[in-house]
């Protein structure tokens, strides 16, 4: 039987950590350094979702963008699911959340989208704690692409709500 | 031999593929991808799953991307655009692929040195941010620390002179000089951290007056000819008497930056002799440039230690014998800067040290016309016109009470109302003849500074120039203007002894 193959989405500003999470969830490998995405790169990972439910997802490594409107359309076609990153440590990569989220779910209002905030590693659980506000918008996930905390996690509920 | 060297040189960098309504390929040239009729056309990457709802699409449609990133089977990597077309009619789909690996290679390498510098800026602003908030949470906090340490002190200083006027033993006469002595210590000290703190929160600002620079140096040459004689040492001012004796600059400030560096003089001096130089550099429009100097035989400051000097909480000796906050230099360097003069020190470790001061003050042109009204605002008490005055004191801490109320009572020539609570003061002015008010800022209910404010706009006789002195140990520059602003006539600092509080209250009696 053929599994089913979903696409999904990996969207933000550049350097928020969207190649290194995918690294870490298809690889279970970290690196700190950082190499510039161009384009979109393409990876496949098979998902199990349940003990007998297991879908192909994917994932689509976008390169990343200070304003979500200039994402090349064509990328977006036939697309399951998004996952928006921001970097919990730098205000310029949540500045815009609100307003990415309106638009995201005002153009694509069926397509499930998760908001993540990664390089949790960086800063204390307190603290995201305490300013949990300030992002614009409550974020699904704090991952660490590093660390690997909560990615799988992500990764997998998005993959569920896809086969719903 | 065109055809020749296109034979050679021309390498076709675009794959032409065909496939059916399932994805499986048809026809394929193989120029990058190796493909067989019947493979699926997702073997080549997952960037064709996401096409296969258009494999039958059976219109003309044609759907364009750029920049995809694919892999061949040798694992080689290229750059690619795509574009996929559909066509009416049955015929089959087309998937063209352009490598353009290398344009985009240049592509990425910009990119990469564009994001890099944009996050590196990003992160460097915020490390500053950070840290600037830190320096600021630490200077408030210390700030207001040694702040709520004044209010207590005021208690003990004040007592301390109260105690020291009833019938005590000379023994006891003794253990209150120690306790004074300690207490004054300590409020040195908290001033200085105050001052620091100021400083470094950029809250203190000049205030400018005309004096007589000749009479402030005869004071400290005589004030410090004692104290050096006290520890054997030689104490010198050499004086430039052609130094104009009328200076319009912060006399407190300036005597501040002398005291600083001559007691720092004293401090570290064992043997020898401390010689302070005041000299006229030159003269040019309203102002004289000096150089001052003050010199010592002193233990010296090593080379490495010379650039931190300056700088708040650190000090270089910390054996027992040099007591203090170690905040001195620092003050000196911050009050120096604030007059916008210069401040440097040279120095030779057992042999001693020279801190060099090059400063501009304004002076009056007639000096000789020009003369300074003096009376002693304590000396005035013998000019009062009344027997007794009526003054209202606005305080809710008991201490302060206390002790304001022993000081004006040795006096006799008072009567004092004390309220503890804002609501009531209002009240309390309307209905009596007040000559003084005494008024503690932070009070519960309406503060000090508000309550001047609407006594100052009742309409009540005397209410617009009753002098209203603040009591408050909050002494930004700020606070301060905005106290002036709401009508308060002037400000006791807490905390204050006796003589102070006195020649404030006889300053504004009538
Ligand atoms: N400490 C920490 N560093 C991370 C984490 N995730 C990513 N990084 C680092 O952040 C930098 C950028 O990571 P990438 O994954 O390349 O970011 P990106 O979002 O793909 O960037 P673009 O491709 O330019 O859009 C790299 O130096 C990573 O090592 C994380 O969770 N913790
Ligand atoms: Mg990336």
């Amino acid at each position: 039987m053929k599994k089913a193959s979903k696409k999904i989405i990996l969207l933000g500003h550049f350097g928020v950590g969207k190649s290194s999470l995918i690294r870490q969830f298809v690889e279970n490998t970290f690196t700190s350094d950082y190499k510039v995405t161009i384009g979109v790169h393409i990876l496949k990972k098979e998902v199990e979702i349940s003990p007998d439910e297991t879908i192909s997802l994917i994932i689509w490594d976008l390169e990343g963008y200070d304003d979500i409107k200039k994402t090349r359309a064509s990328y977006l076609l036939g697309t399951h699911g998004f996952i928006y990153v921001f970097d919990v440590t730098r205000p310029a990569t949540f500045e815009n959340l609100e307003n990415d989220i309106a638009y995201l779910t005002d153009q694509y209002a069926n397509t499930p989208l998760k908001v993540v905030g990664n390089k949790a590693d960086l800063v204390t659980k307190t603290y995201l704690k305490e300013n949990k506000d300030m992002f614009g918008v409550a974020p699904d996930f704090f991952t660490s692409a590093k660390t690997g905390d909560k990615v799988d996690d992500m990764f997998t509920a998005l993959a569920k709500e896809l086969v719903k | 031999m065109l055809e020749t060297y296109r034979g050679t040189y021309f390498h076709p960098r675009t794959q032409f593929i065909t496939i059916d309504t399932s994805g499986n390929v048809l026809e394929s040239d193989n120029v990058l991808f190796a493909l067989k009729k019947g493979d699926d056309i997702s073997s080549v990457s997952g960037f064709f799953e996401g096409l296969a709802s258009y494999f039958d699409a059976n219109e003309d449609n044609d759907i364009k991307f750029t920049c995809i990133h694919l892999e061949n089977k040798e694992q080689r990597e290229y750059t690619c655009d795509i574009e996929f077309k559909t066509f009416a009619n049955d015929q089959p789909a087309l998937v063209i692929i352009h490598d353009f690996s290398d344009h985009y290679k240049y592509y990425q390498e910009v990119a990469q040195s564009r994001n890099e510098s944009v996050i590196n800026s990003q992160i460097l602003e915020l490390k500053n941010k950070y840290l600037k908030e830190k320096e600021d949470f630490k200077n408030t906090f210390i700030a207001n620390f040694s702040h709520e340490l004044r209010n207590p002190l005021t208690g003990v200083t004040a007592f301390c002179s109260v105690l020291q006027k009833t019938d005590m033993t000379l023994e006891q006469q003794d253990y209150v000089e120690v306790i004074k002595s300690s207490a004054d210590h300590l409020k040195n000290m908290i001033g200085d951290i105050l001052e620091v703190s100021k400083i470094e929160v950029g809250k203190l600002s000049l205030n400018e007056e005309l004096f007589d620079f000749h009479e402030l140096i005869e004071m400290l040459e005589f004030t410090y000819s004692v104290k050096a004689k006290q520890k054997n040492i030689e104490f010198e001012i050499e004086f430039d008497e052609k130094i104009p004796r009328y200076i319009e600059s912060d006399k407190t400030r300036i005597k501040q930056v002398l005291e600083n560096l001559i007691e720092n003089a004293l401090k570290f001096t064992l043997s020898g002799k401390i010689t302070v130089s005041i000299k006229q550099n030159q003269r040019r429009a309203r102002k004289v440039n000096l150089n001052i100097s003050v010199q010592d035989t002193g233990i010296g400051i090593p080379e490495e230690k010379l650039e931190v000097i300056f700088n708040s909480f650190t000090q270089l000796n910390n054996a027992q014998k040099f007591i203090g906050t170690g905040l001195g230099l620092s003050i000196v360097k911050g009050l120096v800067e604030l007059l916008e003069g210069k401040i440097t020190v040279e120095s030779k470790v057992k042999a001693g040290s020279t801190f060099k001061i090059n400063i501009n003050l304004k002076y009056p042109i007639n000096q000789e016309s020009t003369s300074l009204e003096r009376k002693s605002d304590i000396e005035r008490k013998n000019y009062l016109s009344k027997e007794k005055y009526n003054i209202l004191l606005a305080e809710d801490s008991e201490l302060a009470q206390m002790a304001v109320l022993k000081i004006l009572a040795q006096e006799g020539n008072f009567f004092l109302d004390i309220i503890t609570n804002g609501e009531d003061v209002i009240e309390s002015v309307i209905h009596n003849e007040y000559d003084l008010i005494l008024m503690d800022i932070r009070m519960p209910g309406t503060h000090g500074d508000e309550l001047t404010k609407m006594i100052r706009s009742l309409p009540v006789q005397n209410c617009k120039t009753i002098p209203i002195l603040a009591l408050t140990a909050n002494l930004y520059d700020t606070d301060k203007k905005r106290y002036k602003k709401m009508g308060m006539t002037d400000i006791i600092e807490k905390p204050f002894d006796e003589s102070t509080l006195l020649k404030k209250i006889y300053k504004y009696l009538k």
